[in-house]
């Protein structure tokens, strides 16, 4: 039982106890989900309620890296606020040395490489967060990757991570389909997936899009509330 | 000096005169001591009706016939939400104390503010047999002999049965497997032996031990063979928690037997004890 004391060693079960433990640190932090379409790409994530003196703005969960790619994490904040710092000056290395901005699996890399050193080194504990990393390529291709504590990485076509991540997931298992053409699908995609977990619908819900050769944008409240009500409509509707 | 039989005696130096100083010396330790004793002292504090029916019954004890106490902010919100939300509960007292923890309040009104640590009872008004304690502030453990024994000792021995709720961080149970996140929040059971009723979840395993209150009222309990059980709640949430609190129903089976309980579960209740501490942490995004 004290092999959760050190993160260099294994348990006689093969566990590395400080990683599982730095999961259970992510399933503390709100529920986000990533979906990615033909098109665009979505990062939907659930606004923790802030204390009344505190500034809303500065409660951020989705975070640009580059021009071309934006995450969002779920877990310990100030982990995370390391992480992002490192990934983005990384974005701007290799944009510097080799001219062309960093690939999304490139990025990814990079970060799931940060990570992992963590849980190999002595006296330093792993980044207790995940991450969902989502962009285009410059060959325009779409992406979403999601890490994770132990510093590996996998692509997804959507994924969810944080409280109530294993909800959301099996929606998106039932509800994601292979050819969603339309922007509006996969954006609604992504809200319904939220809203299975978040109380309060649309208010409590923060959502960035991306599409091919544009920046990432933050929607507003009205064009968050017309999804909501679109949303809302089709479900009246159902037989 | 120690003696073989294990007293210690004080023996005089002929060396050294005794001087007065020495004797004001030690007036001045029992009197500090004194004040500390005061100070740290249970005190608890009835509702004028119930104080009356203290005095009219001959013995000064209250005819209870279950006592219901929940330790810790879980198991108290579990209460409110589930059992104190109706409105046949009145507050009929509450203990007051001072320690380094709890530095107590001199209030004199009986309103639980949310969030803030105090020590209430609330008693059905259909069946005043049926006591509820909610337990949210530190008794330290020299207090809680004190506590104990005033509490009990308000209450009648006989027929007496009790019932304990208490909050405990998953990280103090000791168990050889390993615990994955999924099994946590969960129960576990104690009874004394003057418990005949079949408890609803497994009995707490070797070596883990209870402390502080929940541990003084089930000693009590044994010691003076009042049926009691136990229910202790391992948790990995510091704060009030709803998924946690929910982890009590099973007491519920036994809870309404006694009284009539809402059918549906309050969430809003829920929702305001979780909601408070939400809000302070920045810790998690």
């Amino acid at each position: 039982m004290s092999y959760d004391r050190a993160i260099t060693v294994f348990s006689p079960d093969d566990h590395l106890f400080q990683v599982d433990y730095a999961q259970e640190a992510v399933k503390k932090g709100s529920t986000a989900v990533g979906v990615r379409g033909e098109n665009v790409v979505v990062l939907g994530v659930e606004k923790k309620t802030v204390a009344k003196l505190q500034e809303d703005r500065t409660v951020c969960k989705i975070c640009s890296l580059d021009d071309n790619v934006f995450m969002a994490f779920a877990g310990l904040t100030a982990d995370a606020r390391i992480i992002v710092n490192r990934a983005r000056v990384e974005c701007q290395s290799h944009r510097l040395t080799v001219e062309d901005p960093a690939t999304v699996e490139y990025i990814t890399r990079y970060i799931s490489s940060i990570k992992q050193r963590y849980t190999q080194s002595n006296g330093r504990r792993p980044f207790g967060i995940s991450s969902l990393i989502v962009g285009f390529d410059f060959d325009g291709t779409p992406h979403l990757y999601q890490t994770d504590p132990s510093g590996t990485y996998h692509a997804w076509k959507a994924n969810a991570i944080g409280r109530s991540a294993k909800t959301v997931r099996e929606f998106l298992e039932k509800n994601y389909k292979e050819d969603m053409e339309s922007d509006t699908d996969t954006i609604k995609l992504a809200i319904r997936a939220l809203l299975e977990v978040v109380q309060s619908g649309g208010k409590n819900i923060e959502l960035a899009i991306m599409k091919r050769d544009e920046s990432m944008k933050i929607l507003v409240q009205e064009e968050k509330e017309e999804y909501v009500t679109a949303i809302e409509t089709e479900k009246a509707e159902k037989p | 000096m120690a003696t073989f039989f294990g007293e210690v005696l004080s023996v005089y130096s002929r060396a050294v005169e005794e001087d007065d100083d020495d004797l004001d010396d030690e007036n001045e330790d029992e009197q500090i001591h004194r004040e500390i004793e005061e100070k740290r002292e249970v005190h608890i504090a009835w509702c004028p009706e119930v104080a009356q029916s203290l005095e009219d019954s001959g013995s000064n004890k209250l005819q209870c016939s279950d006592l219901i106490i929940a330790v810790g902010t879980n198991a108290a919100g579990f209460l409110s939400a589930y059992v104190l939300n109706t409105e046949s509960w009145d507050a009929v007292g509450h203990v007051s104390l001072w320690n380094e923890r709890s530095r107590g309040s001199s209030r004199q009104s009986i309103a639980l503010l949310p969030g803030e640590p105090a020590c209430l009872f609330y008693r059905h008004r259909d069946n005043p047999a049926v006591l509820v304690c909610q337990s949210t502030c530190y008794i330290a453990e020299d207090q809680l002999f004190q506590w104990t024994e005033k509490v009990f000792g308000c209450l009648q021995k006989r027929g007496l049965s009790v019932m304990v709720l208490s909050d405990s961080p998953v990280a103090e149970y000791k168990t050889p497997d390993y615990l994955y996140g999924s099994a946590v929040p969960f129960l576990r059971s104690l009874k004394s032996s003057a418990s005949e009723s079949q408890a609803l979840c497994p009995a707490l395993e070797q070596p883990n031990i209870l402390t502080g209150l929940p541990a003084a009222v089930l000693s009590h309990c044994q010691v003076h063979q009042i049926p009691a059980v136990l229910y202790q709640c391992y948790t990995d949430v510091i704060s009030p928690d709803s998924i946690t609190m929910e982890t009590y129903k099973p007491a519920l089976l036994c809870l309404s037997k006694l009284v009539k309980l809402e059918p549906c579960l309050s969430a809003d209740v829920l929702r305001k004890f979780a909601i408070i501490t939400e809000a302070q942490s920045n810790l998690y995004t």
